[in-house]
């Protein structure tokens, strides 16, 4: 390698577009951010995966958060039914003394009433209902847990009280237990789609009435 | 030799490499995917059903089977001989069952499967989970301590409740095991209340998502919640009521059916007994369904405002025509009667209406033809526009149509027997619906029971409009109202029980021979009420019925006038209804036979 080929012609022509001695500065650099390069883009790619790995985490760790905040709402919901549903508030309000608000009537905005205003109907009480005294006037709200039986002068007490416009969510009647009271006889046909006997060939009814 | 190895080594090496990537690969692949995706179904929520109001009157919640794995009970993984027991021991208290049946269950041989508990709520799962956590962390400190739970798991569900129990069971219905409508509104909007499945399919590591990796998903669409036109509140005064009722009577069934005479729509559809769609194994398989539509049974006297509807309509006479009422009438092959034993009753054909009577009635719808035949044709035509014999519209799972035979097909006793309701099946929806047209002025509105769905984007569609038809004219069906203000009104009326003072109410009793189902005979009866108030300006219709009363009173007027006034009481307040303060009707009942006739009014021969 002490002396170089001589190069003729075409070759040389070639030769002189060959970058002559290269450059010995410029290398360090190139390969410094090359390696720099690599090197980051592996770490930011790390970072990365381990934020989305962290968020996969969080995002399962939420999830379980939702899902028992969701079932201790659906827990709360039924709690809060329970003390909504009609019967449940029909026997809150028979054990604050309350009764069936009867006869509707309504006071107009010019203080007309119509309709025919009554006395509660305070001894209307079933035998399902949890407290007797019906007929407590609304002022004393908390009966006496022994049952006793409300002065006679009760109703008429409650008469005056009466409000015109009844609410509608006020229950009506009924025993609590009511709704589903299973004592009653099962009846002959079937539940789903019961066919209705033939008519012609009975003899026909010659005493139904009323 | 060396370089021979080397080339056996690297041949081997190729050959292997051609295998797994090209001859093999597919079945590598698949192996791969296979334990790399997991594909899971994502279960659609399935909708709510409301009342008019918004009430969620069924909805669905999240819960758990509690199931086990017996296999991990056994003697050999967990060093213990009763395992099983243990568990059970703890178990049962907290998913409420028997101790024997759980460890009987934990015991299966040769089994990897059992389910404990079904649709157990999460707070039940909650705590088996903190108890297995708690025995498995003495577990790991203690050796000589074994964790019986660790072959206790949850497969997560989800379950309908009905959080008012009972209340309107028969119009909802139930969900069967495999999460489809059963019955009711559930089974006839399934379609609606279901929703579809969706799908998600994504990478997993040890069971849990890789991030980076691709993942489809199909996102579940959920259920449309269903709006019912019924009311909670009055629903649960008619349930109440009629349970009561039917209780006391010791009758087979009854049931309530309250209807908005202006729009038709259903405002309670009460039966009883009933039954708790939350606990379908206490329920009696007589009382599942929906009676009150699903029941053909015959009216009796209540169809006699048809009769009368049909009368005046054809100008066949006015509620003051004078009809002589004998004791006995002999028509077709038999002798008619009323209910009680009478000397001749001088009663106007508003009378007729009011002390109800059957030979009254006979002899009333005779002027509606010349001949027998035309009068069969004429009171058929009537029924039909009022909806007997045909699908009440409410398209209900199971429903009756009841029977109504044509004219030509009538027997020679059916021909008298029509008239006052015997003969004629119907449900309670259709009877109801006749006293609504009237209320509505001779209209008959098609009875809704569902107002709209909210699909899963929350908004409202509404139900198709119900079918309007006119029945009878709105002069007709005002006289036919002031008719039955006198049933309830006048002292000689029959449902006098069911006064609201302050109010018009207009009613009518019916106390029917019924058809046992058992035997196809005639047996018992069959007590009704049907009416609607205030009768100047109607708001609603209330009809009551109870089946067979075996104990006390069996009259309509005695035990279904009370629950009529009863309802009829509550709907007016819950939908504040003030009485129009008017005068009644009070048209006259009865005429002295000695006085001339009313000028302007046909004579009434008999």
């Amino acid at each position: 390698m002490s002396k170089k080929p001589e190069l003729r012609g075409r070759a040389a022509r070639l030769a002189r577009l060959l970058p002559a001695a290269p450059s010995q500065a410029a290398r360090t650099p190139f390969v410094l951010l090359v390696v720099l390069l690599l090197g980051g883009g592996l770490i930011t790619l790390l970072l990365l995966n381990s934020s989305l790995n962290e968020g996969s985490f969080q995002l399962t760790k939420l999830k379980k958060e939702t899902q028992e905040l969701t079932d201790e709402e659906q827990a709360l919901q039924k709690d809060v039914d329970k003390y909504a549903a009609p019967d449940a508030l029909q026997r809150r309000a028979r054990e604050l003394g309350m009764v069936p608000g009867g006869d509707p009537a309504f006071l107009g905005p010019d203080g007309k009433v119509r309709g025919v205003p009554g006395a509660a109907p305070g001894t209307a009480v079933r035998p399902s209902a949890a407290r007797p005294p019906a007929a407590l006037p609304p002022a004393s709200p908390a009966p006496s847990p022994t049952g006793t039986p409300a002065p006679p002068s009760a109703s008429a007490s409650a008469s005056a009280r009466q409000p015109a416009t009844p609410s509608p969510q006020a229950p009506a009647t009924g025993s609590p237990s009511a709704a589903g009271d299973p004592s009653a006889p099962a009846s002959a046909s079937a539940g789903g789609a019961p066919r209705p006997p033939a008519i012609a060939e009975r003899p026909a009814p010659t005493t139904p009435g009323r | 030799m060396v370089s021979l190895g080397l080339t056996l080594v690297m041949l081997a090496f190729v050959v292997r490499l051609l295998q797994v990537q090209a001859v093999d690969a597919d079945v590598y692949a698949a192996k791969a995917e296979k334990n790399r995706y997991s594909t899971h179904k994502l279960a659609a929520e399935r909708g709510a059903i409301t009342d008019r109001g918004g009430v969620e009157l069924a909805t669905s919640v999240d819960a758990y089977d509690i199931t086990a794995d017996p296999s991990l009970f056994t003697p050999k993984e967990t060093k213990t001989g009763d395992a099983p027991e243990q568990a059970a021991a703890l178990l049962a208290p907290i998913i409420d069952k028997d101790t024997d049946e759980v460890a009987e269950k934990l015991r299966t041989p040769k089994s990897r499967f059992t389910l404990l508990a079904r649709r157990a709520t999460p707070q039940v799962w909650k705590q088996i989970k903190d108890l297995r956590t708690a025995l498995a962390d003495k577990a790991s400190t203690d050796p000589k301590a074994v964790n019986v739970l660790g072959g206790v798991f949850a497969v997560p569900t989800s379950k309908r409740v009905y959080p008012n129990a009972g209340l309107a069971a028969g119009i909802l219905g139930w969900v069967n095991a495999d999460g489809k409508g059963g019955g009711g509104i559930e089974q006839q909007l399934n379609k609606e209340l279901a929703g579809k499945q969706g799908e998600v399919r994504y990478a997993q590591s040890g069971g849990r998502r890789v991030p980076t990796a691709g993942s489809t998903e199909k996102p579940a669409v959920p259920g449309s919640d269903v709006e019912l036109t019924i009311d909670r509140d009055i629903q649960w005064a008619a349930q109440d009521a009629i349970t009561e009722q039917v209780r006391k009577s010791h009758a087979d069934r009854g049931y309530v059916l309250v209807q908005d005479t202006r729009t038709g729509e259903v405002l309670a559809m009460a039966n009883a007994p009933g039954f708790d769609p939350n606990d379908l194994s206490q329920a009696q398989g007589t009382s599942l369904g929906n009676a009150a539509v699903q029941d053909a049974f015959e009216p009796g006297s209540t169809a006699k405002v048809m009769s009368m509807a049909a009368v005046l309509e054809e100008n066949a006479a006015t509620p003051g025509t004078r009809v002589t009422v004998p004791n006995r009438l002999h028509r077709g092959d038999r002798l008619f009667q009323d209910d009680i034993d009478h000397p001749t009753w001088y009663l106007t054909l508003n009378g007729v209406l009011a002390k109800s009577s059957n030979i009254g009635t006979i002899l009333a719808t005779g002027e509606l033809g010349d001949t027998q035949e035309q009068v069969n044709k004429s009171l058929y035509s009537y029924l039909r526009k009022f909806g007997i014999g045909k699908e009440t519209g409410l398209g209900f799972p199971g429903e009756t149509s009841g029977i109504l035979a044509p004219p030509d097909k009538w027997s020679t006793s059916q021909q008298f027997t029509i008239p006052f309701g015997q003969g004629v099946s119907i449900n309670a929806m259709q009877a109801a619906s006749v006293y609504s047209t009237i209320a509505n002025g001779g209209v008959r509105i098609e009875p809704t029971l569902v107002r709209g769905t909210k699909g899963p984007d929350g908004r409202f569609t509404p139900a198709p409009a119900p079918k309007k038809t006119r029945v009878v004219s709105d002069r007709t069906a005002r006289t036919v109202a002031g008719m039955l203000e006198s049933v309830v009104d006048d002292e000689q009326g029959t449902g006098t029980k069911a006064r609201i003072p302050g109010y018009r109410v207009a009613g009518k009793t019916g106390t029917a021979n019924r058809v046992d189902p058992k035997t196809g005979r005639y047996h018992g009866y069959t007590s009704s009420f049907a009416g609607f108030a205030p009768a100047d300006k109607p708001r609603v219709t209330v009809y009551c019925v109870i089946q067979n009363a075996t104990k006390g009173s069996y009259f309509g007027g005695q035990i279904c006038g009370p629950i009529y006034k009863k309802v009829m009481q509550f709907a007016l307040k819950t939908l504040q209804v003030p009485p129009t303060g008017k005068a009644p009707a009070r048209l006259p009942v009865t005429f002295s036979p000695g006085k001339p006739e009313t000028p302007g009014r046909p004579a009434d021969d008999r």
